[in-house]
């Protein structure tokens, strides 16, 4: 058993996301850095639908009852157990009475914390990731508390404490780029205020506002400009985390993962390769987008997909 | 039937550009003879007014052979036998507090709110869309007579089962959450149960009727 001592900010439990649902409205919820998950669930080995803890922000406090190794990825963070510093993107052995405690986001925005068990709460509609607008799933719906008890099944304590090479661990730190692949309702833009859709030398300057949670990320500058005639909103239609819309005041927000439609028109999505990073992006930060191609997209997926696989293969 | 990639992992299939129900009911059709496939690599379909989107996982199929597969579902969906669509009466308590934007409407219309009420309820409705949050209905067509836009600025908070109008359409809150639809009465219907299959009160091309209670 796991005790809350310290919650964190808005610490959450989510999974690989709940599916199925899409035309009844229910969006995924899922996990947003999907790389720092799986890194998580491999250096702990657990299975693919095992959940973990979603942290921002500091103090995070956590008091173990009895032997469990854990894992800390995504955000780099300073972290102690029992006053000691440990790696980040390691696991590590925390015996019976021991304190983790992360005292310090350095660089990114979220954090994860998984154990070498299953986080034992019950999955609601085929996940147990936390809907938080409709208080589904998770920890009874909602983010955890101080004083609140994560127990865990499966428990097992795997045999090697592996780690993360540094190589790997992704920049999480400003400017954001991110790559996009033009969307549907495009060419309801001016070429001036889209030009770095047509031209692959131009990329556009955003910041993110302060309007920005698991629902979408708000981004100000320049606004996107509508052409004369162009409709401003479309009829509400089907949208996927990383989608970009552009609402009528030009100003773009990047859907993530709590809504499945929008009637805002559809400017981009944002390449699966950079998808992770959305996760990092802090009220403030700057935001470059730059397009890609759908073939380039695939091949830079593909070719990240692959050196995952080789690494965890390698262990 | 147009196919459109959308996305790395989305395919858009068009049926048409407007609110209609000939429109809606191609989407119906696509949607329910592809949901009973069951195909592999399929993880998602969002049916709405004039198309579905079509999430699927590009690690187990490729789009170039699963949208080529859809685009050969077209015989089969065409001659489907369609389900009866559900008809389903919402009661609703209208204006007062369970109403707070009526008088907004009153105002914008020119009507009493009597004339709005009897408006909103005289009509069927057709689900063109579930979404924005877990079971809410985007119902059309609202009747031009009390045609509102939205908030500019959402409400911070409405009430579970709140019923709003905006623009030519009407829906349905089903759980507390901010709204930019103007909410005209209240309904204690339960629109969304998690806990019980098939979760959502409404499916997309159901008729609804608003009674007032």
């Amino acid at each position: 058993m796991i005790e809350v001592i310290g919650p964190g900010f808005l610490s959450i439990i989510v999974d690989r996301g709940r599916y199925g649902h899409g035309h009844i409205g229910v969006p995924s919820s899922r996990e947003l850095d999907r790389f720092a998950c799986s890194m998580a669930r491999f250096l702990l080995q657990n299975p693919e639908d095992a959940p973990v803890i979603e942290v921002m922000g500091n103090d995070l406090r956590l008091r173990f009852s009895r032997e469990v190794t854990f894992a800390i990825t995504g955000a780099r963070v300073r972290a102690t157990l029992d006053d000691e510093p440990l790696r980040p993107w390691s696991a590590h052995r925390a015996s019976e009475g021991s304190i983790l405690r992360v005292r310090e986001v350095l660089e990114g925005l979220r954090y994860y914390i998984a154990f070498s068990g299953i986080i034992d709460v019950a999955p609601v509609m085929g996940s147990r990731t936390v809907n938080l607008e409709c208080k589904l799933g998770g920890f009874h719906g909602r983010p955890l508390m101080k004083g609140d008890r994560i127990l865990l099944a499966d428990l097992h304590n795997p045999a090697q404490l592996l780690g993360v090479p540094d190589t790997m661990i992704p920049s999480m730190c400003e400017p954001h780029i991110v790559r996009v692949i033009s969307g549907p309702e495009a060419d309801h833009f001016t070429s001036a205020s889209v030009r770095f859709l047509e031209r692959r030398t131009d990329a556009a300057l955003f910041s993110a506002t302060s309007r920005l949670n698991r629902t979408g990320i708000r981004l100000e500058g320049n606004p996107i400009m509508f052409k004369k005639k162009a409709q401003r909103s479309i009829m509400s239609e089907g949208i996927l985390p990383g989608t970009i819309q552009i609402p009528p005041d030009g100003f773009p927000f990047i859907n993530l993962t709590e809504r499945t439609i929008g009637d805002y028109t559809r400017l981009a999505t944002v390449a699966d390769v950079d998808m992770d990073r959305l996760a990092h992006i802090k009220p403030g930060d700057s935001v470059l987008l730059s397009s890609i191609d759908i073939k380039e997209a695939e091949r830079l997926w593909r070719a990240r997909r692959d050196a995952v696989s080789f690494f965890c293969k390698k262990q | 039937m147009k196919i459109e990639r959308f996305g790395e992992q989305g395919i858009r299939i068009i049926f048409g550009a407007a609110m209609d129900e000939e429109t809606a009911e191609s989407v119906r059709r696509f949607f329910l003879y592809v949901r009973s496939l069951k195909i592999t690599g399929l993880i998602d379909i969002i049916p709405s007014f004039t198309s579905c989107l079509i999430h699927f996982d590009r690690d187990h199929v490729e789009y170039d052979d699963m949208s080529a597969f859809l685009a050969g579902t077209e015989d089969g969906w065409k001659k489907m036998l369609l389900p009866e669509v559900q008809r389903i009466e919402i009661p609703v308590r209208y204006g007062g507090d369970y109403g707070p934007d009526m008088d907004f409407v009153c105002s914008y219309s020119g009507l009493s709110s009597e004339e709005v009420i009897e408006i909103h309820s005289a009509v069927t409705y057709r689900v063109y869309a579930v979404g924005l949050m877990p079971g809410f209905p985007h119902l059309g067509t609202l009747d031009r007579r009390i045609y509102v836009p939205r908030q500019e600025t959402p409400v911070l908070k409405v009430p579970q089962g709140s019923v709003g109008i905006a623009q030519f359409q009407t829906g349905i809150y089903p759980f507390e959450s901010p709204a930019e639809w103007r909410i005209i009465g209240r309904t204690m219907a339960r629109l969304f149960d998690p806990g019980q299959a098939p979760y959502s009160l409404l499916n997309f091309g159901d008729i609804v009727r608003f009674v007032r209670a």
